[in-house]
């Protein structure tokens, strides 16, 4: 419900025009206070299966009372099936006095280190625990701002948001690190988008282990607010995830891809106009979901009623045309 | 000297050349052919060059949107031609109005290629249009039916088609010399540039813009969108590919004249950089009956291809060729040769582009680009660009010119028309 209150206040934002970076300021804000709804987040571990994830073959991790466990010898970091661009994780942890575990972000499990980054969870044992290292750290890349509690034994909670070009952790509610990753030169290569996996705990001693409960996820690349606050990114890769996210979402973004388009801002503009063109492009696929298609040609009809330039609204509805001619046949 | 113009019936045809049966004009050939230029951008101002420098025609106006390139333009052919008596108009159909015109050459946009050289036929004129041929697959088609009806001659302005080089290479390929060839492959570097985000603004006064635009959807003024840079949107063009695509994909058809279309598969990325939505770069699949024809934005990996910014590699049973406008490599075994004295000379060589054309004007016979060779030549580079724009392999009828199964690939072929504009 209230999503819905503040997609609606988006979009009256959004036609009016002078004011649209307000309107993008107040959703950002708005959507940092949603955060706080539990409705946006899916379970990614409640306790009783993973069937979220892809369990390596020497496993390593197992459902003990609930809460996932991790302390063997050996066996393999978990990552999820999905991948995730833009999302806030959260999640509760506690590490034995020799724990050492992680979360890796936006990777390809394929070279997890490589491709991603880690956010430390680690016992203040080694010698190596500098704040670049430490837990709530991106393990050797950016360092915490604000040392967490590290108390070992007891249940932390830990929130990753990853915002494009922005990642914040934050444990028990307080930030302890931000990292602005465009300007992280050994971030430079890493992916915006990949899967997200529990390291397996490798300390390597004696009563080491990890444990985790209650893993949430609010995906932010469904969210229309979101997705076209991407529309507006100087940044071409971040553009281009946006576009990807519409064309994912379908239906749901033609109304707001509409009244982009009726702005002023030659970004969000043209952005808009290819990703209405694509998607109507992969509604119309012979090879295609017949539901994509339909909320798709139910939305731009609905739609073009709604807006206020006349450019735009031909557009529309020449692209209605595209789909009812592949509808007739 | 005074003009004369008459009907005349005749019975001529000629091989290999369509026929005009019924009634034509008849220019003398002592008489000047009349010109008009319409479109005055760079092609423009080549077609002036090029035209006004045959005695036989004399330049009777020139028309463009905006009137600084008609006051440009006019002053560089007084400049060359002083007692030239030209008139200017900003809209072409007060060109099309006068009778005592024979001919326009169109240098427009592409958008406004078919409906010009339409009207233009419908006025009972001859029209030299520069490439590509139209918008869209259903305007070649109008065209087509309208040149027939009204039996004008047409020659689209791929003037490399008159090289020496194209016919000699024609002629090897036809001698069978590198035996059958099985795969084509064309390439031209370069993409669209993304030409940045720039705001819409308020046209000049000296521009026509919504003239400018005419059938195209309306759309707010931005200088990228017009003058230069128009290729580079798909409302008005098909950027490079469509650009080249005419030039070298030429010399294919006059080699091989490839029939039986069925099969088209085009990757490719947008730019990122800007409102251009035109590809930055384009490989396309081509499946006929006996070829198999590929284009690229990156040369091929055969034998000094990277060297040439456009290009086409003919693979034989027996050997290759590999050519641009104007030179050829073939290679036969591990011999590399630029020509085979053996083949003989069997093409009729042109007088080149712009006299052809103005001989078949005389003539009434049809030029070496003339609608049907042109259009069937012109036609597999729009079905790869609806590939592209729609991300997926198509499948084409060339009987019927529909694609199969994919009703909105074949509402692509068309687009409507923009009041007051329309199409016959």
């Amino acid at each position: 419900m209230v999503a819905a209150l503040i997609e609606k206040y988006y979009l009256k934002m959004l036609k009016m025009k002078n004011i649209v970076s307000i309107g993008l300021f107040a959703t950002l804000l708005l959507i940092s206070c949603l955060g706080q709804e539990d409705d946006d987040f899916t379970a990614l571990f409640d306790g009783r299966n993973l069937d979220e994830w892809i369990p390596g073959p020497e496993g390593g991790f197992e459902i003990i009372n609930g809460e996932l466990y991790t302390g063997g010898e050996e066996g393999n970091d978990l990552f999820t099936k999905k991948w995730y661009c833009n999302y806030v994780l959260r999640l509760e942890y506690m590490l034995s006095d020799v724990g050492n575990s992680g979360v890796l972000i936006r990777c390809n499990p394929e070279a997890a280190w490589e491709t991603g980054v880690e956010v430390q969870l680690l016992a203040p044992w080694t010698p190596w625990r500098d704040d670049l290292h430490c837990t709530g750290s991106l393990y050797g890349h950016v360092a915490v701002a604000n040392r967490p509690d590290e108390t070992t034994g007891i249940w932390h909670k830990m929130e990753i948001k990853c915002d494009r070009h922005t990642i914040r952790v934050s444990v028990d509610d307080s930030m302890t690190t931000l990292a602005k990753i465009d300007t992280v030169i050994t971030m430079a290569d890493k992916l915006i988008c990949g899967a997200i996996g529990l390291q397996v705990n490798h300390a390597e001693k004696e009563g080491q282990y990890a444990k985790f409960r209650n893993i949430y996820i609010r995906d932010l690349d469904v969210e229309p607010a979101y997705i076209c606050e991407g529309f507006y990114e100087t940044d071409s890769v971040f553009r281009a995830q946006a576009y990807s996210a519409a064309l994912n979402l379908g239906a749901e973004m033609v109304e707001p891809l509409a009244l982009m388009m009726s702005g002023e801002n030659p970004l969000a503009k043209s952005g808009s106009k290819q990703v209405l063109f694509d998607m109507v492009a992969r509604a119309t696929d012979p090879q295609g979901e017949e539901k994509y298609k339909d909320d798709v040609a139910d939305a731009l009809n609905n739609s073009a009623d709604g807006v206020s330039s006349q450019i735009v609204k031909e557009y529309l509805e020449w692209l209605s045309g595209m789909i009812k001619n592949s509808t007739d046949e | 000297m005074k003009r004369r113009r008459f009907l005349k019936n005749t019975a001529i045809g000629f091989v290999g050349l369509p026929l005009l049966s019924s009634t034509y004009r008849y220019i003398a050939p002592s008489d000047k052919i009349r010109v008009a230029h319409i479109g005055m951008g760079n092609m423009g101002r080549a077609h002036l060059n090029w035209f006004s420098d045959f005695n036989d025609v004399e330049t009777v106006a020139l028309c463009d949107v905006d009137e600084v390139r008609l006051r440009e333009k006019l002053k560089l052919l007084q400049e060359k031609h002083p007692l030239t008596k030209t008139d200017t108009y900003t809209d072409f159909r007060h060109v099309l109005d006068r009778k005592d015109i024979d001919v326009i050459t169109c240098a427009t946009p592409d958008h406004w290629h078919a409906l010009i050289a339409i009207m233009a036929f419908q006025s009972g004129k001859d029209v030299y249009g520069e490439k590509p041929l139209s918008y869209s697959v259903q305007e070649g088609q109008v065209m087509k039916r309208i040149w027939e009806e009204n039996e004008a001659v047409f020659q689209l302005g791929t003037q490399i088609h008159a090289t020496e080089n194209y016919h000699r290479v024609a002629e090897i390929i036809q001698s069978g010399s590198l035996g059958k060839i099985h795969t084509v492959r064309l390439w031209k570097t370069g993409g669209s540039p993304g030409l940045g985000f720039p705001a819409s603004e308020i046209p000049p006064d000296s521009l026509d813009w919504n003239m400018w635009l005419g059938p195209a959807p309306y759309e707010e003024y931005t200088p990228v969108r017009c003058h230069g840079t128009f290729r580079y949107f798909f409302d008005y063009s098909g950027g490079v590919f469509g650009d080249f695509w005419c030039h070298i994909a030429d010399i294919v058809y006059m080699s091989l004249n490839p029939q039986g279309l069925y099969s088209i598969d085009t990757r490719g990325e947008r730019p990122w950089d800007g409102i251009a939505d035109t590809p930055r770069w384009i490989e396309a699949d081509f499946k006929f009956r006996d070829l198999d024809l590929y284009w690229t934005t990156t040369p091929p990996p055969v034998p000094g291809a990277e060297k040439m910014h456009i290009g086409a590699h003919f693979e034989g049973t027996d050997g290759s060729l590999t050519c641009d406008y104007n030179t050829r490599t073939i290679r036969i075994g591990n011999e590399m040769l630029d020509d085979v004295a053996e083949i003989p000379q069997t093409l009729p060589r042109s007088p080149g582009h712009q006299r052809n054309f103005l001989d078949a004007v005389k003539s009434r016979k049809q030029p070496e680009s003339n609608l049907t060779y042109a259009r069937e030549m012109a036609l597999p580079m729009y079905l790869a660009l609806i590939s592209f724009r729609l991300k997926r392999k198509l499948k084409w009828n060339s009987l019927t010119e529909q694609f199969e199964g994919d009703p909105a690939a074949n509402y692509l072929l068309s687009r409507a028309y923009r009041a007051p504009w329309s199409l016959p």
